[in-house]
């Protein structure tokens, strides 16, 4: 990989391998796993469970160092939460505060930094609409349905102004139904803001409906077993994508490749 | 909008229709609360009414005119007796809460935090609580006097050991994903302090203080009891030693009336902090 390329990328995975604990019961969660990603790409990672996507995520936001490689996001090598990056975690209902209202937890990444208290007001104000909870301010978290509470935790992670998102499995918890409206709108918000995103999941139509890229992991130690391009028609449809032939033949291509662990067919 | 009236208007949202409103909810409390005290009292009226004498056992009603009496029954009653003894009671208490409840919540978010801390702070903790607070009353005299300073310093030693134990358990068990929350948007670490760890662990800290207040008027008045030369604990000594037993019941009847101040108070106050909590529980 050139210096070139690095400094293009929104963000580099740098030959990453991680293990946890040391001698016999030492776990390989990772193993020399790299690729890069675009400024503007939407990329699925998706891999069985277990495969250690939640490591590869933590390593990614900064919260965990990989024994070996590193991260390197809009040409610097991180050594902690990097700069303008934010993330959507799975459990909602453990990532909002519950004694803050809809409109202080969205507010929340903005405290302590330097910015009028107007333009905070205007940010909170504009990031709700976004999600189409304008009207829910004042309201507490458990006041709301599952889905809302991730529709905050998606506001607050925009009103952070991210030009990087990543996602955790965000919709894991929810119903079939909610679960599509979710899925739209990440994919509005990505038009709307342009932002870099990362979205975990473990199901596979749903890395396919929203990726330009669907990464598959292999079992553990995971490593990168196929990187797919998504080149399906934009925008995209619940109904008429998911009817595509080439959306049929690439759920397929996925589901293969994690069913067979992550060897090739 | 406030938080207080969205608070209320949750309040109301969540109320099943049918119900009986705030002030009659408040009046029904309080007869649960009054009408079986006055029963007590008023057994106790007749007996010692139809049964005289009983020396031990003055009457109720004199005891509560004798409390009136000792401390607004003239200026110099409440010069003397109000400010004198009462207000040092209460002072020495107050005092003495918070440091210990300060101390309490730091050591306890300390160890909660930190495993490397909790493991080392822990088997001190479990040795140095395990010794009756009341037993080292002796040792806080000869360390620190017969004075204030020696009384306040034993009610915060005494007190802080259930706020600290309660903190350390609620800051340990907030979710890892909260505490990643405030990493990920680089919020500073004292800022996540105050606003994630401690918010989450206050259902916990308050569990904690409520035992400490009763832990502290009772450490306030056992310390009056050596050494003092006022406070209500003096006095109830002070009662025992001439046989005034009609004062010695009257200030046993304001640590009653005083411990039932606290605890309202302080239940005013968590019902203010923690409406998020006891609403967002009455929902799942």
């Amino acid at each position: 990989m050139t210096e070139n390329t690095t400094a293009q990328a929104a963000l580099v995975v740098d030959h990453v391998s991680h293990v946890y604990g040391s001698g016999p019961s030492a776990h390989h969660a990772i193993s020399d796993l790299a690729f890069s990603v675009q400024p503007g790409e939407f990329v699925s990672i998706v891999g069985p469970s277990g495969a250690g996507k939640t490591t590869l995520l933590r390593t990614l936001a900064g919260l965990l160092k990989p024994s070996e490689g590193g991260v390197i996001v809009d040409g610097n090598r991180i050594s902690g939460v990097p700069a303008g990056m934010a993330m959507v975690f799975q459990d909602y209902s453990r990532s909002l505060l519950p004694w803050l209202t809809i409109e202080k937890n969205v507010g929340f990444p903005l405290e302590g930094k330097k910015i009028a208290k107007a333009d905070k007001k205007a940010i909170i104000q504009e990031s709700l609409e976004a999600v189409g909870l304008g009207g829910f301010a004042k309201r507490y978290p458990w006041q709301l349905s599952g889905g809302m509470q991730q529709r905050v935790a998606i506001a607050r992670a925009l009103a952070y102004r991210p030009s990087l998102l990543l996602m955790d499995e965000p919709f894991a918890s929810v119903d079939a139904q909610t679960r599509e409206g979710l899925e739209d709108l990440v994919l509005k918000i990505r038009d709307t803001y342009g932002m870099t995103i990362l979205f975990v999941t473990h199901d596979i139509d749903e890395s396919v409906y929203l990726a330009n890229r669907v990464l598959v992991l292999s079992r553990p130690p995971a490593r990168l077993a196929a990187d797919i391009k998504v080149d399906l028609p934009e925008p995209r449809d619940q109904i008429t994508t998911r009817e595509n032939a080439d959306f049929i033949r690439l759920r397929g291509h996925v589901a293969r490749l994690i069913h067979s662990g992550g060897d090739e067919e | 909008m406030t938080d207080t009236s969205t608070r209320a208007l949750a309040a109301r949202a969540t109320r099943p229709t049918g119900t009986p409103t705030r002030g009659r909810r408040a009046l029904i409390s309080l007869g649960y609360f009054v009408i079986p005290i006055a029963v007590v009292i008023g057994i106790w009226q007749l007996v010692t009414i139809l049964n005289p004498p009983a020396p031990f056992f003055p009457q109720p009603f004199a005891i509560i005119a004798n409390l009136w009496d000792l401390l607004f029954g003239s200026p110099k009653a409440v010069q003397q007796v109000f400010y004198g003894e009462f207000l040092q009671t209460v002072g020495r208490m107050a005092l003495g809460f918070a440091l210990g409840a300060i101390w309490g919540v730091i050591v306890g978010t300390i160890m909660g935090l930190w495993r490397g801390a909790r493991e080392t702070i822990n088997p001190i903790v479990e040795f140095l609580r395990s010794i009756p607070a009341t037993a080292t009353l002796p040792l806080f005299i000869i360390l620190l006097g017969g004075g204030d300073d020696m009384r306040v310093a034993f009610i915060a030693y005494g007190v802080s050991w259930f706020v600290l134990i309660n903190t350390a358990q609620g800051v340990g068990a907030i979710h890892k994903t909260l505490l990643d929350v405030g990493k990920v948007f680089k919020i500073s670490p004292a800022r996540r302090i105050f606003r994630i760890v401690l918010p989450g662990a206050m259902p916990k800290i308050f569990a904690g203080l409520r035992i400490a207040s009763t832990a502290a008027l009772l450490l306030a008045i056992v310390s009056e009891f050596m050494l003092a030369s006022n406070g209500i604990g003096y006095m109830l000594v002070q009662a025992q030693g001439r046989f005034q037993l009609l004062n010695m019941w009257s200030w046993m009847l304001a640590l009653a009336i005083l411990g039932l101040i606290i605890n309202t108070l302080l239940e005013w106050i968590e019902g203010r902090i923690l409406a998020w909590h006891r609403q967002s529980r009455a929902r799942t």
